[in-house]
């Protein structure tokens, strides 16, 4: 019997085999359809009467992901917490998330949580009880320990609130001052020159209110300040009257350079001489709307158009044209992000950039002042890296003999020169309060297990406010998943009760909170409305007052980078939207969710020009080995026009030694390679300084990345046009 | 063209296009009336429990195993003797997808008075002055990726058909058998695809893939 394959005969076998399948397949037992009595189910002893098993109840809190403060909704059920939304009613997100947030979930539900305190036996970390932890912990910091003064440090990275105030409270107990906060992600330089240059560190940007925004390096979508709420305002900053426009002068294209109308790449270091070009520019044709006195004109005139095209490497008439965009699309809005803020004469970058925000008259339009809460105890200790130099110092120097880390990984972030890891060596007595077996904890004493952000209570104070300054409130969504492990106030409650009796009589920090939210000033209604309030809506206003700004100039020296023949490259540690500074490398979620630039997923990798590939003669996937002066790493690399031909960009996060399975020998860590330079007026660490060398291993692996091919191979999906073109039909379009 | 009833055959129209249709809808009665001998045939038990007008309840019969539970709760004793209706204590049948164990507070709302001396009303004391909740298995259960909403159930055959609650075990029994005569629950349906299924064909249920796999 010959069958012919047609597509009838074809369509007949489907369908007769789909019939099959549908009356008897599905019959077929499987170990899945006949599980019976396997799984547990618990009924509620007493259920809340708005709890229905099978439907979800969402409860406010906030979030940790980065230090932002967004106000979540999580949808509990069954006494679950399974998917996590921005809440509509905090100012900062406006109901929205990033991914980052979105992802915390598989943070808390992740299989390498620490479940039990451990402690050092024998050179091991070894599970103990609580109680002997706790024994341990009194021994070491108890008032009967002898610790006393500077010997005492703590390291948190960015906190507010009132976990802010107990780790104040903790310090001044044992008399210390020692409280390093440490993020790598961070815009310290930038929040300085506006404190000085404005009288604000975090003021209000009016993105609606900006003709262009002028961005030098500011990745502001992605890892700049308050994301979320930067996005909201970026889409009305877009959908004006007149489409506002983005600028973005950077070396390496970021998130946000990707949306921009003019990209511009730019010699790193050099963009305070642009800043400067510009100004000169500007005051030379008289456009700027606030006048300068002579002298900083005088300063300016030495970057004329010629001397900033030769430091810059940008035309001279594609800066007349940035000018001249500038005072077009007045008022404009400048900002200056890590790119130009971390290097060594990033202070005085910034300080150049904001000088156009003077020069433009931005002061009072678009960039404005911000409300701050009136505690000051309450208000956010921001991260920096000048505090992990510091650190690093102080155990050198063999100056601590306690240290308690709280989910700080420096031991990751910090560059190999510091040799931070022999230095934690030097002191005494480590505690660790982790979640996840990270670098840093595994190297303490004492590993405290602790609670995820969704099992624990806090009380969050952003530190850039759009509106009136509120406490966001961080309520668990769940109960601790561990029994073991402990809150971040509450272990706080447990140091504080060994060195005083004043805190016996806070049984926990839930009470603590309770009656701190109580005795807040201004507080309406009783103590229990009001705390049905806050939990209801996940925030509660705080008093705040709003001061104007008071612009006024700084004096600053522009130096513009040496040029170094042994290493000619500049190495570009990119933040990402995702990983962070590598605290989110264990989340799946976020591992799988390609870059936004080069869609690289799972891995690490260093995006170079095609004209310096072409010199080295090497393509997508090839393995590079990039040199400092202090290491060197070996990453494959990605070949865009999205990086200046003179720097290489190499995206920090991954390159984990341990930290779960999921991170763990994953990638490179661009940090440990950075050389100890200095931002020269902050005392940050100038972590786009570095100069490396570059050379081609010749070892070549896919690189795998969503989207295999960058071209549509002629199928034109996706119709492009030239701007002229398009100008020119714009221009028939309206002549008809 | 004739009309057809058949929710299922509908659906395969959807995807069929021309004579083939047709061809496909003559073949398709006697594969019916082959694939329903096959399975009722050996199946003659059952039914004890009265069907519900309208309904027409699908064929396929299951052998569970016993399982043990904390507590060897007498569904005979509630539903049978005492004609207590299914839907007071699994209250959340009518409301959400699940139909939930009923909550330790609901057993002891009657038996802090009724049958106190029992040993098995002595053990749920036991576990509520603990202020504990049994931890009992699952008898009958669905793989995760079956979305089953016994609201959706409960809506379409007693609340849209007019059927007296006070009778709901009769549409329960459909999927869970005579539970009224069982002591702790035993599966006693296959509650497999082809169970759901044949049982959405005979009633007018939804054929899309999506409405159980999304």
């Amino acid at each position: 019997m010959s069958l012919k394959i047609n597509r009838r005969n074809f369509l007949r076998m489907l369908g007769w085999g789909s019939a099959g399948t549908a009356l008897t397949g599905c019959d077929m037992p499987s170990y899945i359809t006949e599980e019976e009595g396997k799984e547990d189910v618990v009924s509620y002893l007493i259920p809340e009467e708005y709890v229905i098993p099978g439907i979800g109840v969402w409860y406010s809190s906030t979030c940790t992901a980065c230090e932002a403060g967004c106000g979540l909704h999580g949808r509990v059920r069954e006494g679950r917490v399974l998917k996590l939304e921005g809440n509509p009613e905090s100012p900062i997100n406006n109901g929205n998330t990033c991914l980052m947030g979105q992802a915390q979930l598989q943070g808390h539900y992740n299989p390498d949580r620490i479940t039990a305190p451990m402690m050092r036996k024998a050179g091991h970390l070894q599970n103990v009880s609580w109680d002997e932890a706790a024994a341990e912990l009194k021994k070491h910091i108890g008032s009967d320990s002898g610790l006393k003064g500077e010997r005492f440090g703590i390291l948190t990275g960015t906190v507010s609130g009132h976990q802010a105030v107990l780790v104040d409270e903790l310090l001044d107990k044992v008399g210390s001052k020692n409280h390093y906060v440490h993020e790598t992600v961070n815009t310290t330089v930038w929040n300085a020159v506006c404190r000085d240059m404005l009288g604000e560190d975090n003021p209000k940007y009016h993105f609606e209110k900006a003709g262009v925004i002028l961005s030098f390096g500011s990745d502001f979508l992605a890892t700049f300040g308050s994301l979320v709420h930067n996005m909201g305002e970026y889409a009305k900053f877009r959908r004006q009257e007149q489409r506002g426009m983005l600028v973005q002068i950077e070396p390496k294209m970021t998130m946000t350079g990707g949306s921009a109308d003019l990209w511009v790449p730019i010699v790193p270091g050099t963009e305070g001489a642009l800043a400067l070009g510009i100004a000169n520019f500007i005051l030379e044709k008289g456009w700027n709307s606030v006048d300068v006195p002579d002298t900083v004109k005088n300063t300016l005139k030495q970057y004329n158009l010629v001397a900033v095209e030769k430091i810059t490497g940008i035309d001279a008439n594609k800066i007349k044209r940035i000018a001249s965009i500038l005072t077009e699309r007045s008022p404009s809005l400048v900002l200056a992000g890590a790119s130009a803020t971390n290097q060594e004469n990033g202070y005085d970058a910034a300080a150049a950039i904001m000088l156009l925000n003077l020069l433009m008259g931005n002061v009072g339009k678009t960039i404005d002042g911000a409300w701050k809460a009136n505690e000051a105890a309450l208000r956010p200790r921001q991260g920096n890296t000048k505090d992990l130099l510091l650190l690093a110092k102080a155990m050198r120097d063999k100056k601590l003999d306690v240290l308690v880390t709280v989910n700080s990984n420096p031991a990751f972030t910090a560059p190999d020169v510091l040799q931070f890891s022999d230095g934690l060596g030097n002191v005494g007595f480590k505690v660790a309060l982790s979640m996840f077996p990270d670098e840093t904890t595994l190297q303490a004493d004492l590993v405290l297990p602790l609670s995820h952000a969704m099992e624990d209570w806090g009380t969050h104070i952003a530190a850039y406010q759009p509106t009136e300054a509120f406490v966001g409130f961080q309520q668990p969504l769940m109960e601790n998943l561990y029994k073991d492990s402990r809150g971040f106030g509450d272990m706080m409650l447990t140091m504080l009760k060994t060195r005083s009796a004043d805190y016996d009589k806070f049984p926990d920090y839930y009470s603590y909170l309770q009656t701190a939210m109580a005795n807040m000033p201004g507080a309406t209604g009783t103590a229990e409305e009001r705390w049905n309030d806050i939990l209801q809506h996940g925030m509660t206003k705080i008093k705040s007052t709003k001061k104007p700004l008071s612009p006024r100039l700084v004096d600053f020296k522009f130096k513009v980078p040496q040029v170094n023949t042994e290493y000619p490259m500049y190495l570009l540690p990119s933040a990402r939207l995702g990983m962070w500074d590598g605290r989110h490398a264990n989340i799946p979620w976020l591992q799988e969710a390609p870059d936004q630039i080069s869609k690289v997923v799972w891995g690490s990798w260093a995006e170079i020009h095609p004209k310096r590939a072409e010199e080295l003669g090497v393509k997508n996937g090839d393995y590079v080995k990039i040199t400092s002066a202090s290491g060197s790493i070996e990453v494959q690399i990605y070949v865009h026009h999205g990086v200046h031909p003179d720097a290489i960009a190499v995206p920090f996060g991954q390159g984990h030694q341990e930290f779960g399975r999921y991170a763990k020998n994953r990638g490179v860590n661009p940090l440990k390679i950075l050389n100890p330079l200095m931002e020269r007026r902050t005392g940050e660490l100038a972590t786009h300084a570095t100069r490396v060398a570059v050379t081609n291993v010749h070892k070549h692996e896919y690189l795998v990345k969503m989207g295999g091919s960058e071209s549509q191979v002629g199928r034109r999906f996706i119709r492009t046009t030239t701007p002229d073109a398009l100008r020119r039909t714009r221009r028939a379009e309206k002549e008809v | 063209m004739r009309v057809v009833k058949n929710a299922f055959c509908r659906n395969l129209i959807c995807y069929v296009r021309g004579r083939f249709k047709m061809n496909i809808l003559k073949q398709l009665p006697s594969l019916f009336l082959l694939a329903v001998v096959a399975i009722i045939l050996p199946a003659t038990s059952f039914a004890k429990l009265p069907v519900p007008p309208g309904i027409h309840p699908p064929p396929g019969e299951y052998d569970g195993k016993h399982v043990q539970q904390p507590i060897e709760f007498p569904h005979f004793r509630h539903v049978r003797d005492m004609k207590i209706n299914c839907m007071y204590c699994h209250t959340y049948a009518r409301r959400s997808k699940v139909a939930g164990i009923p909550p330790t507070s609901k057993c002891m709302g009657c038996h802090k008075v009724i049958a106190t001396d029992k040993p098995r009303i002595k053990l749920l004391t036991k576990y509520w002055k603990e202020g504990k909740s049994p931890v009992w298995k699952k008898v009958h259960d669905v793989p995760d990726f079956v979305h089953f909403s016994h609201e959706k159930h409960i809506r379409r055959f007693v609340f849209k058909a007019n059927f007296p609650v006070e009778k709901v075990q009769e549409v329960c029994g459909i999927c869970h058998g005579e539970i009224r005569q069982m002591t702790t629950a035993r599966k006693v349906k296959p509650l497999n695809m082809g169970f759901c299924r044949r049982c959405h064909a005979l009633n007018g249920g939804p054929g899309d893939c999506w409405k159980c796999h999304k």
